[in-house]
């Protein structure tokens, strides 16, 4: 097993990482209980109390205590961009995230961005009709990503999507589509 | 009715019938779909490449508050049986047994599997688990001791390398040649979605929720491993987060799945990591080749030799042999190709988008390049004088081949005539430009196939084939196949695809799934059109033939213009539902290719495996890079595709798939290596932050041209084209950097430090 970056893992358990090495007699901490802790969500617009592991991400709470697994594990290290949420309006990494921080926050997730009557935000509407998608599993977080990116004032320009997008890979390669959905898209997200 | 149903069968562009589930996050792929209290696994895999495990010390681990189980070989009671090589008439990507013993056979093995209450606690107790081992050297392929070489004919059912004629001979005595090594690297599929599994039993019944390319395959491979009836063994995949080949054959991970869920009596959960995903699925093995190709003056071909060696693991020969392709591209009379596997403490390499043709197309297509310089000759003409109605080894026909056409096409769009042919000669400032071209090939490969249609009295249709959608359209292409079929407007069809409880279809793999699904669909739809019109005798189309009739626009149809709704029409047929179970064996597959799907074996045929002709897709493929004078950033400016690929089905996936195989083909040419420390014989690299894929930025304009073709060998008419795309490209991009540079790139990728 790999050992895994430094960063956010390292706050799991000090040393942990180092256990992973063969024949690492590393003086690690005793292993201890992580009692979950409550915590308010506010997701979509409804809050969702729900009690959790601390070193649960934000990712993981959606996906596995939530049911909303609109939002997809790719790396689980920020490197793909498959778990891309709004946090106040700002697309964030829920992988990157703990649930903890996000408290008090109000997270936006694919979910919740259909009107009540399944109208599509024109941002989904845009990706159907640009075929801004293949295999799909990409696609809730570059709709996030994309929405956050016209939302940031980056979508001036066919380049500056491509730039400020780029942080959202889709191995199908459906990126010139992903543009010309956006392009479309946002002068329907000013209307609106 | 008619109105909702124009444009809406074999040939119309609808928005994918999938799509609205795909962008409001409730298509559900494996690791989505919810169990009860489940258990959660995490892998703990090799760190060494090649030894013995000689101590797995669980104290820390099992200290951990949560920790259920600890799997690893010194507890395994021989519970997983051989599944056997695909290759060799089994069904896994690899024939080691997991968890067998305390061998060590590759880097990033599975060692042990952790299970736990959380993913938080299984994951903190995996890392703490002590395994110590007894490193051997190990051998990692090229350029390291201890690799064993042998002759792919000696070593691989089945494979044949090319004589024809002498080329060794016609090579020396030939007025113009080259002669050229290649090298191609280490490549992972690295799909989004992560390699998931989730187990559970009910009654000795198993549930695999798992992300694959073949369920009927899955289910028979993990039932020999179980030693269970495959009818005990349900997997579901209803959708797929990309797979490229990576989910064509079972891996170790989803048998030891099962066994935890069985030894814990409760579901588990797997969600492998990334760096994981490097190791327990397959990947692209790397080549070597050498080329030498002669030609007379006027560019007539008059030898060709084709030899590769590709590396795979110590027990599997899996072959890349491209030069079964290569060898048939162009018209030459005389031809010698020759492939030979290198083994080593590798894990088993697999298919990965076009397998065969990438990497040695890259080859032939650099070569032709090459070749085309030393003529002083325009790198399309070459191909224009070599290009033949006959396949080059056997004599076989093409069923139909487009190659020129494309290239006239596409060089028209491209602007190729603004070309001039010196290298270095073509300048923006302090950019270097190169323009530069390949042709590209896909075998249209065939599979047989069966689907179940129903159609109910309210004049809805539902198809039941157990096909695969991993992002080609398939929900949407088996729907037009019947909205054709039936005369109905799509949102009448319901598809069901992705279950093992569905009747088989084939792999998704080597392109097969449009040509061979949408096949047997109509096949269905002609038998329950037939038993409609059968029926037709007291109604308004009284006295009409029978085989006259068809159903369209919701009717059944005379061709005097003469109509009956189809749920009057149908109300003559049946009181209730028709229901028609189809089959059907491609021309010039065996008898045999139904008892073989239903036993989950991947048997394709047809493409360039006819016994009486071949049938495959070409393109010409055009790029236009520039090279920084100064920093050799080099970047694919603009790149166009023309293809020839039969019948299309939909047009905007058609489109959406080659688009996304020519970035592939970017990331083939400038980005993607699984890079090695050689003297461990461990990957590096095992993330999608240095495992370099094309991000959005990385590309630039592209265009998509699809050309008409009507292939009459098959009924329909269609030729698969989601590996076409990214055939010949990374060969167009070394082109291309050639004619900016005059520097001949021939080991991929081409990155700066190839170019300073």
């Amino acid at each position: 097993m790999t050992p895994p970056p430094l960063g956010r893992r390292g706050l799991f358990g000090a040393g942990a990482a180092m256990a992973a090495l063969p024949d690492a007699i590393a003086a690690q901490p005793a292993p201890q209980e992580h009692p979950a802790m409550t915590h308010t969500l506010r997701i979509n617009g409804r809050a969702h109390p729900v009690a959790l592991d601390p070193r649960v991400t934000l990712l993981d709470a959606l996906r596995e205590h939530l049911a909303l697994t609109g939002a997809k594990k790719g790396c689980d290290q920020g490197q793909c961009g498959a778990c891309t949420v709004l946090l106040d309006g700002r697309r964030v990494l829920a992988c990157l995230t703990l649930a903890a921080a996000a408290e008090g926050h109000e997270i936006t997730t694919i979910e919740g961005l259909a009107g009540p009557d399944g109208a599509l935000h024109p941002m989904q509407q845009a990706f159907l009709d640009h075929d801004a998608y293949q295999c799909g599993y990409c696609t809730p977080g570059q709709i996030m990503s994309a929405i956050g990116c016209v939302q940031e004032g980056h979508a001036e320009s066919p380049e500056d999507i491509r730039e400020y997008m780029s942080g959202n890979l889709c191995r199908c390669a459906a990126y010139p589509n992903i543009v010309a959905a956006i392009e479309a898209a946002k002068p329907q997200m000013q209307k609106a | 009715m008619p109105e909702g149903m124009i444009g809406q069968g074999i040939g119309a562009s609808p928005v994918r019938v999938d799509g609205r589930a795909k962008v409001t996050g409730a298509a559900h792929y494996a690791s989505d779909m919810a169990v009860p209290n489940p258990a959660w696994a995490f892998l703990v895999t090799s760190a060494i490449a090649r030894g013995r495990v000689t101590a797995i010390d669980e104290t820390e681990a099992r200290r951990v508050p949560g920790v259920l189980d600890i799997l690893h070989h010194g507890n395994m009671r021989g519970e997983v049986q051989e599944a056997g090589f695909f290759a060799g008439g089994g069904y896994a990507g690899s024939s080691l047994r997991p968890l067998e013993d305390d061998r060590v056979h590759h880097d990033g093995e599975i060692v042990a599997v952790v299970l736990a209450e959380s993913y938080e606690t299984a994951r903190e107790a995996a890392y703490r688990l002590q395994v110590r081992y007894a490193e051997e050297q190990p051998s990692a392929g090229f350029d390291t001791e201890g690799a064993e070489a042998r002759d792919a004919k000696d070593a691989v059912q089945g494979h044949e390398d090319a004589e024809v004629g002498d080329a060794d001979a016609a090579f020396a005595a030939a007025p113009v040649k080259i002669e050229a090594a290649y090298e191609t690297p280490t490549q992972h599929h690295n799909p989004i979605e992560l390699f998931t599994t989730t187990a559970s039993w009910e009654n000795g019944r198993l549930t695999i929720l798992e992300g694959s390319q073949y369920v009927h395959g899955l289910r028979n491979g993990v039932a020999k491993q179980l030693g269970l009836d495959p009818s005990l063994v349900r997997v579901e995949s209803p959708f797929i987060g990309g797979a490229f080949g990576s989910r064509g054959s079972l891996t170790q991970r989803t048998a030891l799945i099962a066994v935890a869920a069985r030894r814990l009596n409760r579901p588990v959960k797997l969600v492998a990591t990334r760096d994981q995903g490097f190791t327990i699925a397959t990947y692209r093995a790397e080549t070597r080749q050498r080329v030498k190709l002669a030609a007379n003056p006027d560019g007539t071909l008059v030898a060709f030799v084709h030899e590769g060696t590709e590396v795979s693991s110590r027990p599997d020969p899996y072959k890349v042999a491209g030069t079964q392709t290569t060898a048939r591209m162009y018209a030459c009379p005389n031809i010698r190709t020759k492939v030979t596997i290198l083994h080593a403490d590798r894990n088993t390499p697999g298919f990965m988008r076009s397998p065969p043709e990438v990497p040695y197309m890259f080859g032939l297509e650099s070569a032709m390049d090459e070749l085309a310089h030393a003529l002083g000759m325009d790198p399309i003409e070459l191909r224009r004088v070599n290009d033949s109605t006959h396949e080059s080894v056997k004599g076989l026909p093409w069923t139909s081949r487009g190659l020129m056409r494309c290239f006239d096409a596409g060089a028209e769009a491209f602007g190729w005539k603004d070309r001039t042919p010196q290298p270095r000669s073509m300048r923006d400032g302090d950019w270097l430009v190169g323009y530069g071209c390949a042709s590209t090939i896909y075998p249209t490969h065939l599979g047989a196939a069966t689907a179940r249609v129903t159609l109910t009295p309210d004049g809805r249709a539902r198809v039941q084939t157990a096909a695969h959608e991993i992002g080609t359209g398939t929900y949407t292409v088996v729907a037009q196949a019947a909205a054709e079929g039936l005369g109905l407007p799509l949102e009448k069809v319901l598809v069901e695809m992705g279950s093992s409880e569905l009747p088989p279809s084939p792999v998704s793999g080597g392109s097969n799934v449009t040509a061979s699904v949408c096949a047997v669909v109509m096949k269905a739809c002609e038998e329950i059109r037939a038993r409609i019109a059968a029926a037709a005798g007291q109604g308004p189309l009284q006295g009409r033939d029978p085989a006259t009739l068809r159903l369209a626009e919701g009717s059944l149809r005379a061709p005097d213009g003469a109509a009956e709704p189809l749920t009057e029409a149908m109300a003559r047929a049946s009181n209730g539902a028709i229901e028609v179970y189809a089959e059907n064996i491609p021309h010039g597959l065996p008898e045999g290719a139904l008892k073989s799907l239903y036993q989950g074996k991947p048997a394709l045929g047809a493409g360039l495996e006819g016994k009486d002709r071949v049938m495959a897709a070409f393109g010409a493929e055009f790029v236009e890079v520039r090279v920084h004078s100064r920093t050799a950033e080099t970047r694919v400016a603009r790149i166009l595709g023309a293809f020839a690929a039969g019948r299309i089905v939909n047009p905007r996936t058609a489109r959406s798939q080659l688009m996304g195989g020519l970035i592939w083909g970017i990331g083939s040419a400038l980005h993607e290596a699984t890079e090695m420390d050689r003297k461990r014989a461990r990957y590096v690299n095992d993330n999608i932050a240095e495992y370099l894929i094309p991000v959005n930025a990385d590309v630039p304009k592209l265009d998509v041209l699809v050309l008409e073709e009507e292939d009459k060998a098959t009924p329909l008419g269609i030729k698969g084209l989601g590996e076409l795309g990214n055939v010949g490209t990374n060969a167009a991009i070394a082109n291309a950097v050639f004619h900016a540079t005059g520097k001949r790139i021939r080991t991929l990728p081409i990155r700066i430090e190839s170019l300073l």
